[in-house]
């Protein structure tokens, strides 16, 4: 008899209750990896699968990937990646926990697919980006404005078809004006209020519109992507698997390592390589040092923007101190650039531990004072308590992340659901909190970022001696997997394919900020325009310089620039409101 | 909580460096300005195929026999990755990191190779000092005479000469695989 080594299957039960419920529209499953199943369905089922896993079966929406697999099967492909995690009346430990990825054909004549949007809200700005890289029609997708091309950008040119443009290629502009389409709240006395488009709290610049009602914001829309940079593309001509995961450093100034360690372990998963367990410990080790100069530096702009700003220094004084671990681990303060498919470029050496966990030490004492502190300051609580709330129903919904999806009292993990390099085998306590507001994000933070320090501590002590870097594999041409990581704000994700030219074939990365912006609308509404500064930061969007605020008066189709720096003041001091 | 607070401030007292004016504290291991030894460099491209952001290039003239070799550091994103796959440890990463120039001319650096012209029918074909390299290889590898011999006779030649060279040795495999038919 021949024995053959039968890998687990986590997720059969969902395809199996799927194929009850849909029978032949469920076409084929495969498994990319013990957790991670791929099911092709017939694509006017799309919408009921994607919805029954989504709410019957505890699913949250990661990412959606388009392809243009036309050079490989004639047709385009759409994969929705959810993280289903079972019913959640279950208790913790009888739920069947795995990355379920729902992929449907698209035929090049058609070019359109039913939109999962209505019945699943998470998915709104996955398909206006499938439309605008691809060309793929959304049916039934309320909103027609275009997510990450310019407005300026050639009608039917799709950046992402294989048969499109060459990635170096800059169309000219085809209109000298902006002409983004706002959504339109009309009442009596309400107010437009734009933010940007060079603004608030994001590396990348953003024009955020407010109506306002007097002081208390009804609505919010917001137009992104002025900064797109175009690199799964450039990843996918020019680059590398080993190049590519320089790049991934690149795509965020806070959280690279996470998207790095999130890219290599997608191609490690798809070629089943596995990594040395020293590299796991030593990315586990860096990816904690990350979040704790990401979460330090959050929690000193909680306090500016609060207008603590002794505190805001404090803060920024002891973040040093994460640099400098990041320096002495990696050899430079950001952009690690230690991964290599296969393991990490660089071992830790003992004096680099001892050192660390001096620091650590240093570390923990000092922000224990600083928080202290913060607390401590009377309008902390006052300024944060239940501002900005995010409630349960619209963060189901909407499949946020991170701690903006912890502070609304769901404990949901990616180091917990889906653990990756070494957190299965290092103890710590997940935080989660049920406030909803500004100040339960803020508290969140403050408390990761010593779980962190512990085990930045244990990983150090526990790590095994051995190899950093599994070399001498094959590169097999279109497997794909996805890679995960907790990133300091919530679940960075990427989808890969192999190519068949030592090049990606596909590359979908996804930050984590780009699932929490949607359901920013709904934090806003209700607050009053000096805390929109403090609701925006405190999702944690890549901060960055900012220009200016324009104020609409639709009453009086009046507008009025006011200098972003001075609704910043007016969060702060709140006296002296630029709107009178 | 105020009085903490500035209790705290004057303990920490300055904590800020009067940089540039005092030099800062790196690392051991901070990688830096990519330092480049061309005696060592023997421009096998190894570096240029590496380098994620292009900013080491190559080009080979072939009609004059000589191949550049160039960094463009504005391009350099300090990965090290050169220094990893340099065979003879031409490239080092250092501590340097002060790159601020007025001119784009100062943050390049070339190297020019001679190449090699094959002995058969004297095209150029590879660097000079790459050969010089993998024959003095072979001379290290323990061969026997004969064997060493042959192959260095192999690796003066260009590929185009060497596929020529081969043929003799080559055929009668073919043939038999072929059961006589080419």
């Amino acid at each position: 008899m021949l024995l053959t080594e039968e890998k687990p299957k986590i997720g059969q039960k969902y395809v199996d209750a799927l194929r009850q419920q849909f029978g032949w529209s469920i076409q084929e499953e495969a498994w990319q990896a013990p957790d991670q199943v791929t099911v092709t369905v017939e694509l006017n089922s799309l919408p009921s699968v994607v919805e029954t896993l989504y709410y019957q079966h505890g699913g949250w929406l990661s990412v959606v990937a388009g392809n243009d697999e036309r050079p490989i099967n004639g047709h385009f492909a759409l994969y929705y990646v959810l993280s289903v995690e079972g019913d959640e009346q279950a208790p913790e430990n009888k739920r069947e926990k795995c990355y379920f990825v729902v992929r449907t054909l698209i035929p090049p004549h058609q070019m359109e697919f039913p939109a999962v949007t209505p019945r699943v809200p998470a998915a709104i700005w996955y398909e206006r980006e499938v439309r605008d890289m691809f060309g793929l029609q959304p049916i039934g997708l309320p909103d027609e404005r275009r997510l990450v091309l310019p407005d300026d950008w050639p009608e039917g040119l799709y950046p992402l078809r294989k048969d499109s443009m060459d990635y170096r290629y800059r169309p000219e502009p085809t209109t000298e004006d902006e002409t983004y389409e706002f959504i339109d709240v009309e009442g009596e006395g309400i107010v437009q209020v734009p933010l940007g488009p060079l603004h608030i709290t994001s590396d990348e610049p953003g024009h955020f519109r407010l109506y306002v009602d007097g002081e208390h914001i009804v609505d919010a829309d917001y137009r992104l992507f002025y900064v797109h940079r175009g690199m799964e593309k450039l990843a996918e001509t020019r680059m590398t698997y080993d190049q590519v995961t320089f790049l991934a450093d690149r795509i965020c100034g806070i959280c690279g390592y996470a998207h790095n360690v999130a890219y290599s372990t997608s191609i490690e998963r798809a070629l089943g390589i596995a990594v040395p367990e020293r590299a796991q410990y030593i990315r586990t080790i860096l990816l904690e040092v990350e979040r704790l100069h990401s979460h330090l530096l959050n929690l000193g702009l909680a306090c500016h923007f609060v207008g603590f700003d002794t505190g805001f220094m404090q803060f920024f004084r002891v973040r040093e101190k994460s640099m400098k671990m990041a320096e002495l681990l990696t050899g430079t303060r950001k952009t690690y650039g230690m991964n290599l498919i296969g393991g990490v470029r660089r071992d830790i050496l003992k004096e680099e531990r001892t050192q660390t966990l001096q620091w650590i030490k240093e570390l923990r004492q000092e922000v224990t004072d600083l928080v202290a502190m913060l607390l401590e300051t009377p309008y902390i609580v006052q300024r944060t308590q239940d501002i900005g709330r995010l409630e349960s129903k619209v963060a189901r919904d909407y499949s946020p992340v991170g701690p903006t999806l912890r502070g609304s009292g769901f404990a949901r993990d990616i180091r917990v659901i889906h653990p990756y390099c070494a957190y299965d085998r290092v103890p710590w306590t997940l935080t989660y909190k049920d406030g909803c507001d500004v100040l339960a994000r803020t508290l969140i933070r403050a408390e990761e970022f010593f779980e962190s320090l512990s085990m930045v501590e244990r990983c150090l002590d526990t790590m095994p001696e051995g190899p950093v870097l599994t070399e001498g594999f094959r590169y097999k041409p279109y497997a794909y997997a996805l890679g995960y990581v907790e990133a300091p704000r919530g679940e960075d994700i990427h989808w890969s394919m192999l190519g068949d030219n030592q090049k990606l074939y596909r590359w979908r990365c996804r930050a984590s900020s780009y699932n929490n912006w949607p359901p920013l609308r709904y934090m806003l509404r209700g607050n009053t325009i000096s805390d929109a500064p403090l609701i925006v930061a405190s999702i944690d969007p890549c901060y960055s310089c900012t220009e200016r605020v324009t104020v609409v008066d639709v009453r009086k189709k009046k507008a009025q620039v006011v200098p972003y720096k001075e609704l910043e003041r007016y969060c702060r001091e709140r006296k002296h409101s630029p709107l009178k | 909580m105020v009085l903490k607070l500035i209790r705290e401030v004057l303990k920490v007292g300055q904590a800020t460096l009067p940089y540039p004016f005092t030099p800062v504290e790196l690392a051991p291991g901070f990688r830096g300005k990519p330092e480049y030894d061309p005696q060592q460099c023997i421009a096998c491209a190894a570096c240029t195929i590496a380098c994620p952001p292009n900013a080491l290039t190559m080009h080979t003239d072939l009609e004059q026999g000589v191949r550049t070799w160039s960094l463009f550091y504005g391009r350099c994103i300090f990965c090290a990755r050169c220094e990893e796959v340099c065979p003879t440890g031409a490239i080092k990463l250092g501590h340097d990191f002060e790159l601020a120039s007025f001119s784009r001319e100062d943050l390049t650096i070339r190297a020019e190779f001679r190449l090699a012209a094959c002995n058969l029918c004297g095209a150029y074909f590879a660097s000079a000092k790459e050969l010089e390299h993998v024959l003095a290889l072979l001379d290290q590898a323990g061969l026997p005479p004969e064997d060493a011999a042959n192959r260095k006779a192999l690796l003066r030649a260009c590929p185009e000469c060497r596929r020529k060279m081969d043929l003799p040795r080559v055929k009668p495999l073919v043939q038999e695989a072929f059961n006589g038919r080419v």
